[in-house]
């Protein structure tokens, strides 16, 4: 399998919703590659990273995901959900449980469903989970409860999660713009680093072009629910970003408008 | 302006004639008012010093109380948890839960004493009534607590799960239960504390426990044996109340 994602001609829209949050995406990520979503809030990124994770139904046009076809009409089996990892901007964590819970919540849907609702985790479960955790550098937090951490703790826990899925391509929404500036180019760093080594694909959505420029090979311009540019950070123009967080109304607003 | 003064003087004349017409009809005198005071203090005299001889039977009646409480709070648990599913707006369709709250409001309305009574009159005398009475008593309000923590816990790490491929019950144990245990717990202890002193008068309309006791010795003029039983009542309820300070701190 030589590409990890691969959208063509993508429309979406929120039900009620009188713009596309959408419209006639076309995508390429070939496999191992890291890629940056770049754009304002409103942009299109969390709606595009939630439908590649099968979250999100009755869209039009074609996507597969690591070489299979998703269906905008029902979910994904618990297998395809496990095989693409997702990482929230909130951590999404149970903050009651302790670390080594919430990491190996990640092995869920890879384990039979009976195992997985007594939660009993096989001697190789816990082998994946403690991996996870020491590439995460967080061995030394198995045992205490999530509430009881940082932020940038708590998103290393989240990846520690996300591996313990074992996926083959990782989507990550804001994963650092809840933290501090150091502590988001080290949880970049750490998340680039073992989805490399992992030989994983990396979708991650920011709105920090600094960021994006640092962590990705290849950075896609988002706005207004279109891709406007999609080039090798060598090529990044500092005017097609500037571009990106212009404000003001664009060619497609003043249309809506003349007609309502 | 003119309506809101003219609302004022109605609502006042309505206060007034209901006050008026309950003492009218009350056949109050006002000499027998003014001797209630020295009356209730000679009837307070009367039950000192309390007569410890009737050990046997608070601990007789504690015993009683204490299982219609725990008996009528285990039932009242094992009705509330599909009630409380059945009532979660982030579990069922608004289709099913939106008469099965309506149900539990009709239940919460009902006094216990009444439905204890008609418990009595339908299985006889005895905790067997009582302890009918409390599970369904407790069920309206511990439901709707189940129903309110489920609702209650976060939403995102349950969707971070179902990414995970998790499925719902798998989800429903390791992304919901967490979060909506210790709230269970909390309300569980709360409404078992009010189970217990609710009962503890249960036993005056012949549905069981310790205010059989109470009752008994009032209506036979016993009143040191009657302040014994009062006392452990006190005692009771204080010590409920400390075990469950205690409990909270260790599910906080």
């Amino acid at each position: 399998m030589t590409t990890a994602v691969e959208i063509d001609d993508l429309s979406f829209a929120y039900p009620g919703a009188d713009r596309p949050a959408l419209e006639r995406v076309s995508l390429m990520v070939p496999a191992g590659e890291s890629v940056a979503l770049l754009g304002a809030s409103g942009a299109g990124k969390t709606t595009l990273l939630a439908l590649l994770d099968g979250r999100l139904l009755a869209w039009r046009g074609r996507a597969s995901v690591l070489g299979a076809p998703i269906d905008p009409d029902h979910p994904p089996s618990r297998d395809r959900r496990a095989d693409s990892g997702f990482i929230f901007q909130e951590f999404a964590l149970v903050e009651r449980s302790t670390v080594l819970r919430n990491v190996l919540n990640g092995r869920l849907g890879r384990m039979p469903p009976l195992r997985a609702v007594l939660g009993a985790p096989t001697p190789s479960d816990l082998e994946v989970a403690r991996a996870a955790l020491d590439d995460c550098g967080i061995s030394d937090l198995a045992d205490r409860r999530v509430d009881s951490l940082s932020g940038g703790q708590r998103q290393r826990v989240a990846i520690a999660r996300c591996l313990a899925q074992e996926p083959r391509l990782i989507l990550a929404d804001e994963p650092v713009s809840n933290l501090d500036p150091a502590r988001a180019a080290e949880i970049l760093t750490l998340l680039t680093g073992v989805a490399g080594a992992r030989g994983a694909t990396v979708l991650f959505s920011s709105h920090q072009p600094d960021l994006a420029r640092r962590f990705a090979q290849r950075i896609v311009g988002m706005r207004g629910g279109r891709i406007v540019f999609d080039v090798p950070v060598a090529e990044l123009n500092e005017d097609a970003t500037a571009d990106l967080y212009r404000d003001g109304v664009s060619v497609s607003d003043v249309g809506l408008r003349a007609v309502t | 302006m003119r309506s809101r003064r003219f609302g004022g003087i109605a609502a006042g004349t309505l206060v007034a004639g209901a006050v008026l017409w309950s003492f009218a009809t009350s056949d109050l005198e006002v000499s027998r008012m003014m001797s209630a005071g020295p009356r209730v203090a000679e009837f307070l005299g009367r039950m000192f010093p309390p007569d410890p001889t009737v050990m046997d039977e608070i601990v007789k009646g504690s015993a009683e109380t204490l299982r219609i409480a725990i008996l009528g709070s285990l039932g009242a648990v094992i009705l509330s948890v599909p009630l409380g599913i059945l009532a979660s707006e982030t579990m069922v369709s608004p289709v099913l839960y939106r008469p099965v709250r309506t149900l539990l409001a009709f239940i919460r309305a009902v006094p216990l004493i009444l439905v204890a009574m008609l418990m009595v009159g339908a299985v006889g005398l005895g905790p067997l009534p009582g302890i009918i009475a409390i599970a369904f008593h407790a069920t309206g309000m511990l439901a709707k607590f189940y129903a309110e923590a489920i609702d209650g816990v976060a939403r995102r790490p349950v969707a971070a799960l179902e990414s995970a491929g998790a499925g719902p019950l798998a989800r429903l144990r390791h992304a919901i239960w967490p979060q909506m245990a210790p709230v269970v717990a909390r309300d569980t202890i709360f409404r078992f504390e009010l189970n217990l002193r609710e009962s503890l008068i249960l036993g005056i309309v012949g549905a069981g426990g310790i205010g059989f006791y109470i009752q008994t010795y009032v209506r036979s003029f016993q009143y040191d044996k009657a302040a014994s039983v009062t006392l452990a009542v006190i005692v009771m309820v204080v010590a409920i109340e400390a075990i469950n300070v205690a409990l909270r701190r260790r599910f906080a």
